[in-house]
């Protein structure tokens, strides 16, 4: 009884995490802007990987592997955002066209310089 | 919405199409470019002779090539096709390929001392191919260092002021304060994650290779955050020579070791060790710690000559 309750939960949460990556893919598939897409990654880098992973930590029990796992999300929930940060950084200062999609807050000049946007 | 939204649907049409449309590229270098090529191409144009030899010595190459690209296309074709008709069949009862595999998988754990079969393998009784292929990434190294470093000779151009530098400043990631921070704490667990894949190589899956790869990309992580002047300090273009030629030296001397006394190797006078700790499986810590230098140096020399054109700073 108690090995068929955890597996209906392993199931449970392993569908939520396939139904966000599958949201992730056609996101990423079917926008054409890169924030667009980077903004449906971001799905399954966080909540897909995030449901995948305790699944199977609640399938495997505590035990070593489960650490592991347990630092897997951790150092991908770390550097996610970091890349995410630097993709949209470089679209900002290299898109000439960034206006047309996007309004930038800026705090002075109203232009995101190289050097000033990033420091 | 049907107009928009049905062609955007099945891809016809982007929803951003329309906004940038008609918009010029404020990229002047490309028309500048074309322009000087234009110029050269109309002083030639005078010149109908020098066209004309030209387009012989051309033409001339183009079969020359063709015949060598065929002739050996087909000398290749058939070498190896005389090869594989002498393998064994598929499926075929074959003693030399059965005796080989029951025999590493069998005995490879006395043999070699190590848990891990892959590493007893390809560091014990094929150590002289892991010889070649660390020799092969060291080649690669030192082709990419001729093609692509800067020196003071091909400085003369005045071009790697404009194409490097001015690129090269939109992509400057160092100096952001989040990469800053999230990198002080990854790298440390990252450069002790390679060094514990190295170490751990005879006992678990690993090794150099996969070791090394993950130091190089500590260093590039390291060089990505904090900029190429901190790793300078630790990794200059004179460190990196010496990591690499004792490690492809005391790698070559042991194989070479191995070849002149019969193969009875320098693990005749080191002790297995119990199998599963760190210090066992004979020399193939040594070695796997040998191949991982040359791979990390490898991978940093690779980023920091495709990204400034030179290791550890000095031109």
């Amino acid at each position: 009884m108690g090995e068929w309750i955890r597996f209906w939960i392993v199931a449970a949460i392993l569908m939520c995490g396939i139904i966000a990556f599958i949201m992730a893919t056609v996101g990423v598939l079917r926008f054409g802007f890169v924030m667009n897409r980077m903004h449906a990654s971001g799905i399954g880098d966080s909540l897909g990987l995030g449901c995948v992973v305790i699944a199977m930590i609640v399938a495997s029990g505590l035990n070593l592997a489960s650490l592991k796992l347990l630092l897997l999300i951790l150092f991908m929930w770390l550097t996610s955002p970091v890349s995410t940060h630097f993709l949209s950084t470089i679209e900002i200062n290299t898109n000439p066209f960034i206006r047309r999609h996007v309004r930038i807050v800026s705090d002075e000049s109203g232009t995101v310089d190289s050097k000033k946007g990033m420091r | 919405m049907k107009n928009r939204f049905l062609p955007w649907l099945y891809g016809e049409q982007d929803v951003m199409d329309r906004m940038a449309e008609n918009v010029e590229s404020p990229d002047m270098t490309r028309s500048e470019l074309k322009k000087i090529t234009r110029s050269v191409e109309e002083e030639y144009k005078n010149r109908p002779d020098v066209l004309e030899a030209i387009g012989r010595s051309r033409s001339r190459f183009r079969r020359l090539y063709l015949a060598v690209a065929l002739i050996s296309c087909v000398a290749l074709t058939l070498v190896l096709l005389y090869t594989i008709s002498l393998m064994p069949r598929y499926g075929e009862e074959n003693p030399r390929t059965k005796e080989v595999v029951s025999r590493y998988v069998e005995e490879g754990l006395q043999e070699t001392g190590a848990v891990n079969i892959v590493s007893g393998m390809i560091l014990d009784y094929r150590a002289f191919d892991t010889l070649g292929e660390s020799h092969v990434l060291f080649t690669a190294l030192v082709c990419v260092l001729i093609l692509l470093r800067i020196d003071t000779k091909n400085q003369m151009t005045g071009y790697e002021d404009y194409y490097t530098v001015r690129t090269d400043s939109y992509f400057d990631l160092s100096g952001d304060p989040i990469l800053r921070l999230v990198c002080a704490v990854i790298i440390p667990c990252v450069l002790l994650y390679g060094i514990y894949i190295i170490l751990n190589g005879q006992n678990s899956p690993g090794g150099g290779f996969s070791g090394g790869a993950v130091l190089g990309a500590g260093l590039i992580l390291f060089s990505t955050a904090f900029g190429f002047d901190k790793v300078d300090r630790l990794f200059s273009l004179k460190v990196s020579n010496i990591v690499t030629f004792v490690s492809l030296a005391f790698y070559s001397f042991a194989k070479g070791y191995v070849f002149f006394m019969g193969a009875n190797g320098l693990d005749a006078h080191i002790p297995k060790g119990t199998p599963g700790a760190i210090f066992s499986g004979g020399m193939i810590l040594p070695l796997d710690i040998a191949v991982g230098c040359v791979v990390g140096c490898t991978m940093f020399g690779f980023y920091s000559l495709f990204r400034r054109g030179s290791v550890g700073g000095q031109l």
